[in-house]
């Protein structure tokens, strides 16, 4: 494990675990990770593994119960401090539903925040087959996760899968799905190309992000990069949110026959499929040995960039919310946040409460 | 012996004080109480320590000197309970346990399980409001009130355990430690609030007692005689105010008065009023003027009811909402708000009624007690849980200088 690295993967409980452990297979050397959960079975022989509430729990895990996981987070949060020296983004990873999941994801987010370091969170939601409680117990948090990270992005995993009637390879599938996803996220910081999006840049585009979407598709042939734009324009992952893009993120992976022009290609699709006016970054990663004759195209959507005046790029801009930009004469701040702009925001189910209601429901005002 | 308790509000709109004195086993009355407008607050929480400070000088200085004016005494209130709310403020569950030692519970088993029920630790940053014991358990068997004399072998009490931001609280301790006024326990504003407005009959009956803040909303839900959750969110009447001031480019002053006077909740619902608001100028440079009051109550309505729709998904996701059958009690300043119980009725699907403060004396001829109800609740507290030591402590924290 690379200790100097700026970039930390932390994976949370029992799958985020395995997750993590994918990427770290994947990777090679140079990943820096540490694995956490509050059954000592989760950290294996040579794994950096941060027991959860050890004293609370004795490492027999907490029994799918989301505030003693929360608690142990919180017991355990001097074994973070140790682990975050010199990290300027931390990636946590973890499927909400257990307990774990659930609570310590929450509380070691909130951690990360009280100590400065940007934190970007991948979370699965439950499958619909793992019935209610689940469900209810991913629902709870993920408004709170959102607030306390500086970007999430949940993925549920009925979409992240597909059709899957077997429950064991359901899952197996979907740790393979998200560990190779963020792999590939991970070389494109690690081990970048031609275009290099360095850890900084990153880190300032994370830390202003907010909910974000995420995709990755891989195709080959001679109409490849139109075949990726198309394969993320019916992703379903991507068309799950319900505010405008207003930052992407692209990362294109290919062997030395990538050419310039099927970047460009890539690049003119996504921001006409996503959104022509938002902030767009994009990176490369050249390795002949994993990818020679494929693309492999990592796609980051966020639904903030930080501005202060976000307009809807979609050209969709509802017609009370435009009216109301253009006549208010007030300093009311973005979206109407008005006395609310210097306090933390309220966020519920991925919304930002102290906008007003009218706004985010592009009610259109006849005053 | 008659006993004297303070309590402190300092809330987002508004810096409430009240006092109330009670003799051992009578009913508590609520002998003065003053507010004026906060500022330095937001969402609940103090942003400026120093006018949040001056803001409970002002307000001591006024219940002090309506105090004389009413009774003739000289008081000056050195300590005060303090009402907490906003969405720091959280609920866990904890389970106490203890092995039955003979083959029927006994009062040293009943006595354990309350220890082993207070023993979760919270992080350093929260600092516990309270515990509220819920239920007996013995062994499979639940919803046990008194398990003395039964058969089993491992005795469990349920219990609820209140907590708070400790950083927050302690900010209003220091504001009110630069007032020279101490802070006692801190207290969570909802469940305050179902002391005064809910009978024992409707704890059992299930109600939902929802305390609509400036800054904050916050609820607490009783069935089968007890308290069974407590949750808040860091919306409320602010909110309101600040959509208002968007949608009709006007001040927040202009937009609290918009709200107060002319909103309300359920859009056309106030058959009396025009097709226009009045909408007074607040400079030279803006005129009065009028503006539809269908869109005015469009904003306030959409926003009022998201905050139900936010407390429907949080009780369907407890599965509470069909245990609510004495229904929903509105207070705080919120609960004024026109329309605001026919919104709530139509959003929850039970009956709503404003929470008056019905068991405590002293504000039957306050226009709207539902917005006194918590710091009226947090005196009752007060006396039921401190009565008799009360007195004494109160002396020795300098209650009377």
């Amino acid at each position: 494990m690379n200790e100097t690295s700026p970039l930390l993967l932390i994976g949370v409980g029992g799958a985020g675990a395995a997750i993590a452990r994918g990427v770290n297979r994947a990777s090679g050397e140079g990943l820096r990770y540490v694995l956490a959960d509050s059954d000592a079975s989760t950290g294996g022989a040579t794994d950096p593994f941060i027991l959860l509430g050890g004293d609370r729990l004795s490492g027999h895990g907490s029994g799918g119960d989301v505030a003693q996981a929360r608690l142990a987070a919180e017991d355990s949060r001097a074994s973070f401090d140790d682990v975050i020296e010199g990290v300027r983004l931390a990636v946590i990873v973890a499927c909400l539903g257990g307990g774990v999941g659930s609570g310590a994801t929450l509380a070691i987010a909130r951690h990360l925040r009280e100590r400065g370091v940007p934190t970007l969170v991948f979370a699965t939601l439950p499958f619909t087959f793992e019935g209610e409680e689940r469900r209810r117990s991913a629902d709870g948090v993920t408004a709170a996760i959102a607030s306390e990270s500086s970007a999430s992005v949940f993925l549920p995993l009925d979409k992240l899968v597909g059709d899957v009637d077997v429950m064991d390879e359901a899952l197996r599938r979907a740790v393979d799905t998200l560990a190779s996803g963020i792999t590939l996220f991970w070389r494109l910081l690690a081990k970048p190309g031609y275009i290099r999006l360095d850890t900084e840049h990153i880190r300032r585009i994370i830390a202003k992000a907010g909910n974000g979407r995420f995709a990755v598709v891989t195709t080959q042939g001679p109409d490849r990069s139109v075949e990726a734009v198309d394969a993320l324009a019916r992703s379903q992952l991507l068309a799950s949110g319900t505010s405008p893009v207003r930052s992407i993120l692209c990362g294109v992976l290919a062997g030395e026959d990538l050419r310039l022009s099927e970047i460009g290609k890539i690049a003119d699709g996504v921001r006409a499929t996503f959104g022509e006016r938002c902030s767009f970054d994009l990176g490369t990663v050249n390795d002949e040995a994993t990818f020679s004759g494929r693309i492999s195209v990592v796609l980051l959507l966020f639904e903030s960039n930080g501005t202060p005046d976000e307009e809807d790029n979609s050209g969709q801009t509802a017609r009370g919310k435009r009216a109301h930009k253009s006549r208010n004469p007030l300093a009311q701040g973005p979206q109407g946040r008005g006395r609310f702009n210097n306090v933390e925001p309220t966020v519920w189910r991925n919304e930002d409460l102290d906008t007003p209601t009218f706004i985010r429901r592009n009610v259109t005002l006849d005053i | 012996m008659t006993n004297i308790y303070a309590a402190l509000e300092i809330g987002t709109t508004r810096t409430v004080l009240a006092v109330g004195e009670a003799k051992t086993g009578e009913r508590l009355r609520v002998t003065c109480h003053a507010e004026i407008p906060s500022t330095g607050v937001r969402k609940s929480q103090i942003l400026d320590i120093s006018q949040a400070t001056q803001s409970i000088r002002s307000v001591l200085r006024a219940v002090e000197k309506k105090q004389s004016e009413t009774t003739g005494d000289s008081l000056t209130i050195g300590n005060a309970f303090l009402v907490v709310s906003g969405q720091h403020v959280k609920a866990d569950p904890y389970q106490g346990t203890a092995q039955v030692e003979g083959a029927k519970v006994g009062t040293n088993d009943i006595n354990e399980a309350i220890r082993s029920s207070r023993l979760m630790a919270l992080p350093r940053d929260r600092e516990l409001l309270d515990i509220v014991e819920q239920a007996y358990g013995l062994d499979d068997l639940g919803g046990i009130a008194s398990p003395k004399g039964m058969s089993g072998r491992v005795l469990k009490l349920d219990t609820l355990q209140i907590h708070a931001d400790k950083n927050r609280i302690d900010n209003a301790r220091t504001a009110a430690g630069e007032a020279h006024l101490e802070i006692r326990d801190p207290l969570f504003a909802a469940t305050c609030a179902a002391e005064v407005v809910l009978r024992p009959g409707d704890k059992r009956n299930g109600a939902l007692v929802l305390d609509l803040g400036g800054g904050s909303t916050g609820w607490a839900v009783y069935a089968d005689g007890y308290l069974v959750t407590a949750n808040a969110i860091g919306v409320g009447g602010d909110h309101v105010t600040n959509d208002i001031a968007y949608a009709f480019q006007t001040t927040q002053a202009q937009a609290e008065a918009l709200k107060r006077e002319e909103a309300c909740a359920v859009v056309g619902g106030d058959k009396s009023a025009g097709p226009r608001a009045n909408l007074p100028g607040s400079s030279p440079l803006m005129e009065a003027r009028t503006i539809s009051r269908r869109a005015l109550d469009t904003v306030v309505n959409l926003r009022c009811k998201e905050i139900f729709t936010i407390i429907r998904n949080d009780l369907e996701d407890r599965d509470l909402l069909h245990r609510l059958n004495a229904g929903v009690f509105l207070t705080g300043g919120g609960a004024a708000l026109k329309g605001i119980d026919s919104l709530a009725r139509r959003e929850l699907g039970m009956p709503v009624r404003i929470g008056t403060p019905t068991e405590v004396d002293g504000l039957e001829t306050e226009p709207h007690s539902e917005s006194f109800a918590a710091i009226a609740g947090a005196l009752l507290y007060a006396h039921r849980n401190y009565e008799e030591k009360s007195f004494i402590k109160s002396l020795l924290g300098g209650f009377f200088k």
